[in-house]
């Protein structure tokens, strides 16, 4: 297990570097630049020049790179360069600020959605079943940012139960109750998203459990249904739910760029918008290595849980799964 | 561990996610009841009061919340290049001198001088008197060293300044006394006075950073290590988020700020700013989308003042046929360009999609400014008969398919604009269908703003832009944009405009620092090129400004669109009320 791990590490720096590089060339290669995206009448070209070259945009890009990655390995993210503010000072506040929203989500639907589709397969096409399935449908079919808006409209403007938008109210920072209410809506929204399709998930893998000749064994040989659901079935369709949520892991961390506009909520995907525009590079950058490393993250979190739930899988010398 | 099937290891699956979010999951759930209250009772939303404009007695103190769609890069003077560090440098820093309601430059009880400059006889020197009470935030006094430094600095091509342009006349500029500066022009340049509606920066904290260090310097990005003039002073940047400016205690004015509090916030864009005034987070907008401004309207409690501003579009031409299939210029003949003129509906435009708000443009001069040219510029009605006379004596006959074409070449470009600006991209799709009806193919095409610009506009690659000017200062002078001495990279003038007897008269029309002179050489211009065609100027337009139940402020007061920053004009004078 232990070699396994190093083994999986070692791997993934070993990727993240060369996401790094592609990312690097790519950024640099779409058109534009930082000081090109503040022209504005009345600022010559020349002008343009010399704030680059003040900023050390003029260097060749493999110059750039190394620059950077040398920075990087320093635990130095960079500065911004259109005003020169330290990365990491606007990156990790964002992050927390967005795995508050995003997690609280997920935690909702995962709450909500993993019994219930479990819960429906051994009744499929009743009350329940039809009433989640149209809920999936909802999830699936509305847009965020306008079931977001109507939200807004109804719950907070005209009704007034929740503040409109933003993290806190002002001089409310810090305090829990105050964020709570600014989660509601916005968590609604998402979490909506997400049981859409993890309850989808639940269900049919469940059914698909449920259908293979062991589970048929299981009952005849008169196990409780209680147990043939919970014990038998579950453990192996918990498998490909796992994959799921592993591969959704980096959502945490990225945010949902429209949801968080609509709440002006300061996460993740609003600024990683907004660096794109004014292509921020070295903040495009820090954003990359962190969604790689949840990504990498993710994955090897998903490959432990496997073996936890499925005995069949031995995370060991071969490095690979046997499923 | 694999060997055990039992209920156990799914309880650690779902512990294990538990685990994750135990953090946030607690802390949400734990506190619910105080919540409630705290957040269904914001202090804004109580004070139903009619709208802004109130004659009763101003009020000190408060909080006046402002929004903006984008946050600040920097608020250093020497650099400001974006609307919003304009915006909070509009309140934090003093300018030399400032503009009236009908644009003329003053000298206010807020201005660092204290008088109109004195210019000699040849137009050659300026010499400004500054204030002898005034002080930066940090206590020090404001001199004639700071704006020598000002100057000299921004005039250094190491900083990167954009004022650079702005001074490029200045041959010296020298400190006579303490509170004396002394401008010498290289030749006379009536623009330069509103050059001088400028803030300063403070020379005892910068005097020691390398020009080509300005940029990176804490000066206007760190709130703490920014010291300002003005009257209130920058407390807090939460980026992303907002900023604080609280009243500036030790600020020199006669008029102090009845507000002691601005917050900015940030929103994603437009739209959540609307929704943000209309449940009261806050109390002042700069720009309804006119898709908006009924809604802001039917909400009864937001006071709107809407009119055109300092700005205006135009259908760009370019003149360098290498852009075009087998480098055949299709813009060359001037009747050509005279009937496309003639086939836009530009008033339609105005009025279905800048919903009236908007005025049509014959010139690059505003209307109703002292330079528009009235009548002497040629107006071009929407008529698509005149249009198609005009292309025909301009050998343009209509091929197999309908689209006119001249020598073996189809009249068929494209029309370049920015993504994502929804009035560009309806008036785009007007212009396509009126041309479409004279015989004309158009291909509008969206482009993402900073590729565009940095592909397209700078280098003069294209076929014809659909773009805007927004003018910075009143002065009618435009020869950076139309004259042939600035052909691009380097100059504005995209798109390879030539035209020797607007060259000369742009040069007369700063030559001269006799308004009534001046007045004449522009009328010529205005004939000259609203004949030619450089652009089909199509409108001025406005922003809607929108104001909460809690600003206000005496009529004199009031947000003035027409001016750069007109949306806080005088907002030294607002008060709030709660």
């Amino acid at each position: 297990m232990t070699e396994y791990l190093i083994r999986r590490v070692l791997q993934s720096v070993l990727v993240i570097f060369l996401i790094t590089l592609l990312t690097f060339l790519l950024i640099h290669a779409a058109p534009g630049g930082p000081t090109k995206v503040m022209l504005s009448p009345g600022l010559s070209p020349e002008v343009l020049e010399q704030q680059a070259k003040n900023l050390g945009l003029d260097k060749p890009i493999p110059v750039q790179y190394v620059h950077w990655i040398g920075d990087l390995l320093q635990g130095d993210l960079g500065y911004t360069f259109k005003n020169h503010i330290a990365v990491s000072d606007l990156l990790w506040p964002r992050i927390a600020n967005t795995f508050i929203l995003m997690g609280a989500a997920w935690l909702v639907s995962l709450v909500i959605s993993i019994p219930w589709g479990i819960y429906n397969s051994t009744k499929v096409y009743g009350l329940s079943d039809q009433t989640a399935s149209f809920i999936s449908y909802l999830g699936f079919a509305m847009p965020t940012f306008w079931f977001g808006i109507l939200l807004q409209q109804w719950l907070s403007i005209k009704l007034d139960w929740f503040p409109l938008s933003d993290m806190h109210s002002r001089g409310h920072e810090g305090d829990i109750g105050d964020l709570f209410m600014h989660l509601v809506l916005p968590v609604t929204v998402l979490a909506l998203g997400f049981l859409a399709s993890y309850m989808k998930y639940a269900r049919s893998s469940m059914l698909e459990v449920l259908d293979q000749d062991y589970i048929r064994t299981a009952r005849a040989k008169g196990v409780q249904e209680r147990k043939v659901v919970f014990r038998h079935a579950l453990r192996n369709a918990l498998i490909p739910i796992i994959t799921i949520l592993g591969l959704d892991l980096p959502i945490l961390v990225a945010g949902a760029t429209l949801t968080e506009n609509v709440f002006n909520w300061p996460g993740m995907g609003r600024w990683f918008v907004e660096m794109a525009n004014s292509r921020e590079y070295s903040a495009l950058m820090s954003i990359t290595i962190v969604i790689a490393v949840m990504v990498v993250i993710g994955n090897l979190v998903a490959d432990i849980l496997y073996a936890v739930v499925d005995p069949r899988v031995k995370l060991g010398k071969q490095g690979g799964k046997a499923a | 561990m694999t060997k055990k099937r039992n209920w156990w290891s799914i309880l650690l699956i779902v512990s294990l996610i538990g685990i994750l979010f135990t953090g946030c999951s607690t802390n949400n759930t734990a506190n619910t009841p105080n919540a409630t209250a705290e957040s269904t009772a914001p202090a804004e939303s109580a004070a139903p009061e009619a709208s802004a404009p109130a004659a009763d007695a101003p009020v000190d103190g408060g909080t006046l919340v402002l929004s903006s769609f984008s946050d600040i890069v920097n608020i250093n003077p020497l650099l400001i290049g974006d609307t919003s560090s304009g915006d909070i440098a509009n309140f934090v820093f003093a300018q030399i001198y400032d503009l009236d309601r009908a644009g003329n430059v003053t000298a206010e009880p807020w201005s660092l001088a204290a008088e109109l400059p004195e210019i000699s006889a040849d137009g050659l020197t300026y010499t400004v008197k500054l204030k002898d009470n005034i002080k930066w935030s940090d206590g020090q006094p404001i001199t004639a060293d700071d704006v020598v430094y000002t100057v000299e600095t921004a005039k250094n091509p190491e900083t990167g300044s954009p004022l650079i342009s702005q001074y490029d006349k200045v041959k010296t500029v020298e400190k006579v006394d303490d509170h004396t500066v002394k401008f010498t022009m290289n030749q006379v340049y009536a623009p330069f006075l509103y050059a001088l509606c400028q803030a300063i920066v403070p020379a005892h904290v910068l005097k020691d950073v390398a020009p080509k260090e300005m940029q990176t310097n804490p000066y206007g990005t760190d709130p703490a290590k920014t010291v300002t003039s003005g009257p209130w002073k920058w407390t807090a940047w939460k980026q992303g988020e907002s900023h604080t400016l609280d009243a500036n205690p030790d600020y020199w004015g006669e008029v102090k700020p009845h507000i002691s509090q601005l917050v900015y916030k940030i929103y994603a864009d437009q739209n959540t700013e609307v929704q943000a005034i209309l449940k009261g987070d806050t109390d002042h907008i700069s720009a309804i989308p006119v898709t908006q401004v009924e809604a802001a309207k039917a909400d009864g409690d937001i006071a709107i003042i809407q009119k055109p501003g300092a700005q205006y579009e135009y259908l760009g031409f370019n003149f360098d046929a290498s852009n075009f299939k087998d480098k055949y210029g299709l813009f060359e003949g001037q009747k050509t360009r005279q009937a496309i003129a003639h086939a836009l509906n530009r008033q339609g435009m105005v009025d279905n999609i800048l919903k009236g708000v908007g005025a049509l443009m014959n010139a690059p001069f505003l209307p109703d400014t002292w330079a528009d040219p009235g009548d002497a510029a040629v107006n071009y009605d929407y008529n698509a008969e005149t249009a198609k006379k005009l292309l025909a004596e301009d050998g343009w006959v209509a091929g197999t398919d309908g689209i006119l074409t001249k020598d073996g070449h189809r009249f068929s470009f494209e029309l370049q604009y920015n993504a994502g600006n929804s009035r560009r991209e309806q008036v785009a799709a007007v212009i396509q269908q009126n041309l479409k009806d004279v015989g004309i193919e158009v291909t509008p095409k969206a482009i993402d703003f900073a590729s565009w610009i940095d592909q397209n506009v700078t280098p003069g690659k294209f076929q014809a832009v659909l773009l805007a000017w927004s003018l910075n200062n009143p002065d009618p002078d435009a020869e950076s944009i139309f004259s042939s001495k600035y052909f691009p990279p380097a100059g504005q003038n995209a798109g390879w405009y030539k035209n020797e007897k607007l060259d000369q008269l742009w040069v007369d029309g700063y030559s001269t620092v006799d308004q009534e002179k001046r007045k004449e050489i522009y009328k010529e211009v205005g004939k000259e090129i609203s004949t030619d065609l450089p652009y089909v100027f199509l409108y001025q337009y406005g922003q809607a400004i929108g104001t909460g139940p809690r600003v206000h402020w005496a009529e004199e007061d009031a947000p003035e669109p027409s001016l750069g920053y007109g949306q806080f004009f005088h907002a030294i004078k607002w008060w709030v009320t709660d």
